[in-house]
């Protein structure tokens, strides 16, 4: 038993594709998981600051010193804006959301009235918006709240208790604000107005745009990393040597290849979406020549990838261990397997090194964020280049490595 | 119709093929003999366009290939040395495959398709996946896939490899027939039966070079490879030795097994002036064996070494 044991253990650690799979992916995808839930990359617990866009339409003293304020926080880092470039920004899923001081501002806090702020956010970065409101919360009552109280409560013992005592009214407001943080913090808290810019009127859950998308290119990766890897196979089983004595040439060869794989990754994506059509009620008419681009840039990108992955590979072996480990990683990384907005930001940034990202955010751009074609068209462009470079780059390759005979 | 002008090969420090030179007749089955990494498929490879030489040049019917590459191949048909199919696909599939790569208009193609299966007797199985069948019948479409397009030479590396006796003699019965229609072959083998019975030019190649070529009758001139006659006798005495020897100059005796080995010219002319001479000399013959001198023995003689070394 001791000698099968280790035979095995020797042909094991002989195999390096096992041992790669084994031991060093896992490895990648617990570090790549672990950043992405923000669990280290940052030191006790910290994280990078969350971005938030500020709109100071007021432009008064008490405005201008709760923006100074915000901005002394660590955690937060504002970026100042004008209501149409943050509209636009949030809608376009560069930032989380939007802090608007409307004109009034500072009046309101003087009158006691409702304040005029509101904070429009995208519907689909929820759970930001979340961690977000508590830090505005705490930041507005340090600036402002005890301000509001105080006023609040002047204003209601002058209408209700005209003759009150105002060693009382003093002991009252005293009170009120030392000792009833809490109530005047959701009070503040309730007086920021959320207003959803994005996905608000959208029926489809976004989770499905999540899954579809996500889903999609990852298991798209995996297929078309199969097909290139065929060209290995027919160099294996000697097809590639038949074909290049016929009259085709090898770059016809290679485009054959191509075309193909380009065919099933249309065929593939353009089912999945049907399917998501009829099984999840994914409305795919909401805008049909960007979702036929995208269709396109997107399995163009991704079947370049899969010959891109052949051409550099010299046997089948060695194209599915490193499809295998690329395609996991990218797909990690690029938001496939966690919803990219969920991840840090550091993360977000690495991000755009993935075929999925690209991919994924213009299906986002279509279905969640609703925007128009031209508005999606550089990540289209991006994706297509992408495309063109691992063309380009597998054509060179593949002469070199594929069509070697010795 | 080929010259094959000093061609040469080399694979980073190893060379593969050092300067080569040989001609091929129209309609000629032109043998190249020689064992397992002798160069064989490297002159192959160079004939079939897969390979540049380092040197040298190769001209099909006054067209050096290298400038004509494409118009070459269209004359050109290559029968690979391994089964280069596709196994999911059906026999005739295959053949529809590989015969549309040359331009064939379907029509003539599926009639094509049609006789060749029928001239390699797999008619019936032609619809029936290549993986289920035997190494044999792949062999044979093997050789089909290639010479749908009517080439006028037929590049064939080692094509019975790994073949039952059926289809091996399928597929000599074929090639004799497409030569009869005046096809040129080249065959590489290292199996002298096949180059004996086939070829009517043989080169042998070893260890990148040709050592010899010319027909069999030539090369064993030129090697002076010769019949084996070889004699047991029943009693083996020193004076019938000592007899044999006088009238016998050219011998080799075992004495352990009582066995004379002569060597002779033409064994069919020499034969009964030996045994005349043997037992002339007192020797009793028990039992005679003959050899021709084969390809086998004339690589021997050129090389040193088996041809299955």
């Amino acid at each position: 038993m001791y000698k099968l044991f280790k035979k095995d253990l020797k042909l094991f650690f002989k195999d390096k594709r096992s041992v790669l799979l084994t031991f060093l992916l896992p490895i990648i995808l617990i570090s790549l998981f672990a950043f992405a839930f923000g669990a280290i990359g940052g030191s006790k617990g910290s994280s990078n600051p969350v971005e938030l866009l500020l709109v100071d339409s007021d432009q008064t003293i008490a405005s201008k010193e709760l923006v100074a304020n915000l901005d002394s926080l660590k955690g937060l880092k504002i970026i100042p804006s004008d209501l149409s470039m943050a509209k636009k920004l949030v809608i376009k899923g560069k930032y989380a959301g939007a802090l608007i001081l409307h004109k009034g501002f500072e009046d309101s806090i003087e009158t006691g009235n409702d304040i005029p702020m509101e904070l429009w956010y995208d519907k689909a970065r929820d759970m930001e918006i979340g961690m977000l409101q508590p830090v505005l919360t705490s930041t507005l009552m340090a600036s402002i709240g005890k301000k509001i109280v105080q006023k609040n409560i002047e204003s209601y013992l002058q209408n209700n208790f005209p003759n009150i005592d105002k060693s009382i009214s003093d002991k009252i407001l005293s009170d009120a604000i030392n000792k009833d943080n809490n109530t005047s913090a959701f009070s503040l808290s309730s007086s920021i107005k959320l207003t959803s810019i994005v996905g608000e009127k959208k029926e489809t859950n976004l989770g499905i745009i999540q899954a579809v998308a996500g889903t999609a290119i990852l298991m798209l990766l995996f297929s078309v990393a199969g097909l290139g890897t065929s060209i290995l196979e027919e160099k294996e089983n000697g097809t590639i040597n038949r074909l290049l004595y016929s009259p085709l040439n090898s770059s016809i060869i290679l485009y054959g290849k191509m075309l193909f794989t380009f065919f099933i990754a249309i065929l593939q994506l353009t089912t999945m979406f049907l399917f998501s059509w009829l099984a999840f009620k994914l409305d795919l008419t909401v805008n049909i020549p960007a979702l036929v681009l995208m269709i396109i840039a997107t399995g163009f990108a991704v079947s370049s990838f899969g010959i891109f992955l052949a051409a550099i590979s010299k046997t089948r072996q060695q194209a599915q261990s490193l499809s295998t480990l690329i395609i996991l990683i990218m797909s990690a990384i690029g938001g496939s397997m966690i919803p990219l907005f969920v991840m840090p930001a550091i993360m977000q940034k690495i991000a755009i090194f993935s075929i999925n990202y690209w991919g994924i955010q213009g299906f986002y751009d279509i279905f969640w964020r609703a925007l128009p074609l031209a508005d999606i068209l550089p990540r289209i462009l991006v994706l297509l280049g992408i495309g063109i470079f691992m063309t380009l780059l597998s054509i060179r390759l593949f002469q070199k490595n594929v069509l070697k005979l010795i | 119709m080929i010259k094959v002008r000093e061609i040469s090969k080399s694979f980073g420090n190893i060379k593969a093929l050092k300067p080569v030179s040989f001609k091929i007749n129209r309609g000629e089955i032109f043998g190249l003999l020689g064992p397992n990494g002798a160069g064989k498929s490297t002159t192959i490879n160079i004939l079939n366009t897969l390979l540049e030489p380092d040197n040298g040049e190769v001209i099909i019917d006054g067209i050096n290939l290298k400038d004509y590459k494409s118009d070459c191949k269209l004359i050109i048909g290559v029968v690979p040395q391994e089964i280069a199919l596709y196994e999911d696909l059906s026999a005739y599939d295959n053949l529809m495959f590989w015969g549309s790569l040359y331009h064939i208009p379907k029509a003539i193609l599926k009639s094509k398709a049609n006789n060749v299966l029928e001239m390699l007797g797999l008619s019936d199985r032609k619809n029936d996946s290549i993986k289920s069948y035997s190494g044999g019948m792949k062999r044979r479409i093997n050789l089909a896939s290639s010479i749908l397009h009517n080439p006028k030479i037929l590049l064939m590396d080692e094509p019975t490899v790994g073949v039952d006796p059926q289809s091996r003699n399928h597929i000599f019965e074929v090639i004799e027939k497409l030569n009869k229609e005046g096809m040129t072959i080249i065959y590489t083998t290292h199996y002298m039966e096949e180059a004996e019975r086939l070829c009517n030019t043989i080169a042998i190649i070893d260890t990148g070079n040709i050592v010899a070529q010319g027909t069999l009758k030539e090369l064993r001139e030129t090697s002076g490879a010769k019949d084996l006659l070889t004699i047991k006798l029943a009693d083996l005495n020193t004076t019938t030795i000592s007899n044999i020897k006088s009238s016998l100059p050219s011998f080799t005796l075992d004495s352990n097994f009582n066995t004379l080995k002569v060597e002779c010219a033409n064994i069919s002319n020499e034969i009964l002036i030996v045994i005349n001479h043997i037992q002339n000399a007192g020797g009793v013959i028990e039992s005679i064996d003959t050899q021709i001198a084969n390809l086998e023995s004339i690589f021997l003689k050129l090389t040193g070494k088996q041809l299955r070394d």
